[in-house]
């Protein structure tokens, strides 16, 4: 849950920066900086989309502790 | 025949069964169409008999109760006709319309023989079922609600409520799980009952539990397929369906058929229809941020780009125009100095010919001056001790004085010194 609104948040941030980018808003000093950024944001939103932190075993443990984990093998 | 017993005629119980069979048979001779609600089909699998409980309900009070028989040939006609209609089996809990003959067997006791059931008539009531479950909630202002939640940007997360053995889980997870991009899903499998008559608690249970790990994911996915269309009407179970429709996550439906929406997918965020297009709609929303992060990528790429050449351009013209502008005015300096210099030499020039002439002047003047021509004049330099005198007040008698004239030079010893009267 925690790296969820990281991928949320670089995403919008990488929008802002293009539409400061593209309103020329940005002197070349700041652009080096942001395009920088920017670079660091398109790894943070790439990497989302082929990796994952969640595991099956943590989420049935924590199931157990809630005491709904029975009814996982109730058929 | 009746005993005469004493004073009394007694009837053995069969005669009393024979003759109530009589009666009712006389009575009862022809086949009824009877409404009735289908309380317990009781199939006997072995025989293939059933002996079906009929009730009529009024709420839930009991007007009536009534066993019925429903035999292995006619069971089997009339569950086909059910299926074909209905999409259902004949089943506990439904609304009946049967053609039956009333029976009394002395042994059995009071049935009623069913040999047909109008599958139209129920199908009108499950409708009616469905429709009321509908109502209910919009009523209760769950219709659109799971409709109303946002999925996120990447649903990752799929806590997936189906069966191990279903082959739409199967197709499910290959595709989710090898999709050619790569991306990369995270799915757990809640398994539940996917059709007949406990699918509706069975997938309301794994509702309830997800609910209470739900941080660890983006939606739901219910997934059944691979079956035929039958046994789809929990589907349109209020209790299901409410949970579903007041579910915190978005919940996806890929039940798989052909048949009518059910109340379920209705209320879903997204009824995707089959496990396959669900995975394939699941793709699509990884597919369409992918483009959106390459796209703006790319607009950072082009813009930066655009802005260093406007940058470069500024810079360059800037440039020439720094050289321009000092090139002209080096250009005005260099003719000032050229015009400097012509004025300097063509001065200089007339300067020194101006004073030739004055010096030609200068030195004939210069000439008259040598002490020589003065001397040859008549003037005279006296001396005392090597130093030309221009005054003798400092004199005293008897100092040595040596006097140059033109020709010869006289040693004189001073005598008197007075003070010249200047004319």
């Amino acid at each position: 849950m925690t790296d969820k609104p990281a991928y949320s948040e670089a995403f919008q941030e990488l929008q802002e920066i293009v539409a400061d980018i593209e309103d020329g808003q940005i002197d070349v000093d700041a652009l080096s900086e942001k395009v920088k950024r920017a670079a660091e944001l398109i790894r943070i939103c790439k990497e989302k989309l082929r990796g994952t932190s969640e595991d099956v075993q943590q989420i049935l443990k924590e199931l157990e502790e809630s005491g709904s984990g029975n009814e996982m093998h109730d058929r | 025949m009746p005993q005469q017993i004493l004073d009394k005629t007694v009837f053995s119980l069969s005669e009393v069964g024979r003759s109530i069979q009589k009666t009712l048979r006389n009575r009862y001779s022809n086949s009824y169409w009877i409404r009735a609600e289908l309380n317990k089909l009781n199939h006997y699998g072995q025989s293939g008999h059933c002996f079906p409980e009929l009730v009529e309900k009024d709420n839930d009070t009991i007007r009536a109760q009534m066993r019925s028989v429903l035999w292995r040939e006619d069971y089997a006609a009339i569950n086909g006709k059910f299926l074909e209609v209905l999409k259902e089996p004949l089943k506990d809990g439904i609304k009946i319309l049967l053609l039956g003959r009333i029976s009394f067997d002395p042994v059995y006791g009071l049935s009623i023989r069913i040999v047909d059931i109008d599958p139209s008539f129920t199908l009108g009531d499950l409708e009616q079922e469905k429709q009321a479950c509908i109502a209910a909630l919009v009523r209760e202002g769950l219709f659109e609600k799971n409709k109303a939640l946002s999925v996120p940007l990447l649903p990752q997360r799929i806590a997936v409520i189906s069966a191990e053995t279903s082959k739409g889980y199967v197709d499910f997870t290959r595709i989710i799980d090898q999709n050619e991009s790569h991306y990369r899903f995270f799915h757990m499998l809640f398994p539940a009952l996917l059709q007949g008559d406990q699918a509706a608690r069975s997938i309301s249970a794994q509702l309830t539990c997800i609910k209470e790990i739900i941080q660890h994911f983006d939606l739901v996915a219910i997934i059944r397929g691979g079956g035929d269309d039958i046994g789809l009407s929990c589907y349109n179970n209020l209790y299901l369906s409410r949970a579903v429709a007041d579910f915190p996550l978005p919940v996806f439906t890929g039940i798989g058929h052909a048949t009518n929406e059910t109340v379920t997918e209705m209320v879903a965020h997204t009824n995707a229809i089959t496990p396959t297009k669900l995975a394939e709609t699941l793709i699509a929303y990884f597919r369409d941020y992918d483009n959106k992060v390459w796209n703006l990528a790319e607009k950072i790429n082009h813009a930066s780009r655009q802005q260093l050449t406007l940058n470069r351009h500024l810079f360059i013209s800037s440039v020439n125009q720094l050289r321009s502008g000092v090139n002209e005015q080096l250009a005005h300096e260099r003719y000032g100095l050229q015009e400097s210099s012509l004025r300097l030499k063509s001065g200089t020039k007339s300067l020194l010919s101006d004073n030739g002439r004055e010096l030609k002047g200068l030195e004939s003047s210069v000439g008259q001056l040598h002490p020589d021509n003065v001397l040859k004049r008549g003037y005279s330099i006296t001396r005392h001790k090597g130093k030309a005198l221009k005054s003798g007040q400092k004199l005293r008698k008897g100092d040595l004085l040596e006097t140059t004239l033109f020709d010869s030079v006289v040693q004189s010893q001073t005598i008197t010194t007075q003070k010249r009267e200047k004319p």
